[in-house]
């Protein structure tokens, strides 16, 4: 089905499917399929920060005092985040967008992408106070083959889901040849491919961006690299509302509250989903044994990281219905939590004394009673 | 007419039985109690304290946000408003 960006004929959103029914039109909110999504746009907003707020000075200072191990865990791990929301900052739009029906799970979608740019700036902002010049960091993340091997596995499904939409809204459905390959286009085989690259998306979000804010607070843990830490904070921050997101969807699919045929397919790729979350298990295991090949740091070694992968991806695949598949019951890392408290999040150095700043909280309704102590 | 109580009792599978303020969200009574219930965002948004609700009613302070099946509570963001029967995952 060809894409329009203001389809003219009359649709009713409140029917259409999550993605693949109608376009979207009239960007209305007044009526919403699946009221969750404005809410979550709404908290998001609240949300907003802005990297340069936060003060990361101090940290250049501390940088130097690291040892090499330690410098090596703190920069691959950077280049990590740095690779993850290149990725989350545009594959979320060109993915989703062009096949999602609903007005409020495509703002959704636009703010949550939006906001991983700011993660992706606030990266540039960390790095541009460590190294005169952060050139050498960046380049590196496309040319290391630790950062490539998961870069591959990350894109694959959102690349060959936008590959298959592009297929189908030029060509429509049925084989077709592409330079000398042949591609079986379909409605069915569409939504396969997106219940994959949802299910793949959840573990980016859910497990690999949690093993990288692991290491970050580690070092905050030793009063080391704060502003790193609190910039990082308010990066968990957003990242547990997104995950909350793609959990919503997936538990939308599975129970058959959205689409009847995506109920159908979480039902038959269930085992290629699980295999999807235990891959990335796999590799954050062996990512951990690339950050630590030099050496440990204090209060985090390998062995307690991959606990960790294990806690947070029990969690997070009991979350979407399915078994956990791992051993280990408490958390390795009980002090995650302090840092993943939203209320712990600070902002500005000015909200410093007021734990839940909000931007824009106005209270309209005013008591008589309020204005008892005011003398004219 | 008896004031409406202030705590209810809670029952938590596995663990033991606890009173419960109707001053706090469920979570902090959890805690308060020694009970080392799993938390990220303490705002219901997260859902890392998903937990299942196997009797009684509690009314949520906030709107919670996470994913929660039928049968499942946030207690970072609920109050009791009868004695409850809970399987918290520790």
């Amino acid at each position: 089905m060809k894409y329009t960006t203001f389809n003219q004929k009359t649709t009713d959103p409140l029917v259409e499917p999550m993605f693949f029914g109608n376009p979207v039109n009239v960007a209305r909110y007044d009526q919403q399929k699946h009221a969750i999504f404005e809410k979550l746009i709404e908290k998001q907003i609240s949300f907003f920060w802005r990297p340069e707020e936060v003060d990361v000075t101090r940290d250049r200072v501390d940088f130097q005092k690291l040892t090499d191990p330690e410098k090596h865990i703190f920069i691959s791990n950077l280049k990590y985040q740095t690779l993850l929301d290149s990725v989350q900052g545009r594959s979320p739009n060109i993915a989703f967008l062009p096949i999602i029906s609903l007005p409020e799970l495509e703002t959704w979608v636009e703010t949550w992408s939006f906001f991983e740019t700011i993660h992706s700036r606030s990266y540039t902002h960390i790095l541009r106070n460590l190294f005169s010049d952060p050139s050498e960091i960046f380049e590196d993340i496309v040319v290391n083959d630790q950062i490539k091997r998961r870069a591959a596995d990350i894109s694959r499904y959102y690349d060959d889901l936008i590959f298959a939409t592009q297929l189908w809204q030029t060509l429509g459905e049925g084989e077709h040849k592409v330079n000398g390959e042949t591609h079986v286009i379909n409605q069915y085989e569409l939504k396969k491919k997106l219940f994959l690259c949802m299910n793949s998306v959840n573990a980016l979000e859910a497990i690999r961006f949690y093993v990288s804010f692991a290491c970050t607070f580690a070092f905050a843990e030793r009063k080391l690299m704060e502003g790193n830490s609190k910039i990082i904070r308010l990066i968990a921050r957003d990242e547990n509302l997104h995950l909350s997101s793609t959990q919503h969807i997936l538990n939308l699919w599975a129970r058959g509250k959205d689409d009847p045929d995506m109920a159908q397919i979480a039902e038959e790729c269930k085992d290629e989903a699980r295999a999807i979350f235990m891959n990335a298990v796999q590799q954050e295991k062996e990512w951990a044994d690339y950050l630590f090949q030099n050496g440990s740091m204090l209060g985090m070694n390998k062995d307690i990281l991959c606990q960790y992968v294990e806690y947070i991806a029990n969690e997070r695949m009991r979350a979407i219905g399915y078994e956990p598949p791992f051993e280990v019951k408490s958390n390795p890392l009980p002090w995650m939590n302090n840092y993943l408290q939203s209320d712990n999040v600070q902002v500005a150095p000015q909200e410093s004394e007021i734990s839940s700043y909000l931007v824009g909280q106005i209270d309209s309704s005013v008591d008589e009673s309020d204005f008892a102590d005011f003398e004219l | 007419m008896a004031p409406p109580p202030t705590s209810y009792r809670i029952d938590v599978v596995d663990v033991g039985t606890l009173d419960a303020s109707t001053e706090d969200t469920l979570l902090t009574s959890l805690e308060k109690a020694g009970v080392r219930a799993q938390f990220h965002c303490r705002e219901g948004f997260c859902g890392a304290c998903r937990t299942t609700l196997l009797s009684g009613d509690v009314d949520y302070t906030t709107d919670p946000l996470a994913f929660i099946d039928d049968d499942e509570i946030l207690p970072c963001c609920c109050i009791p408003l009868s004695p409850l029967k809970v399987k918290v995952p520790l």
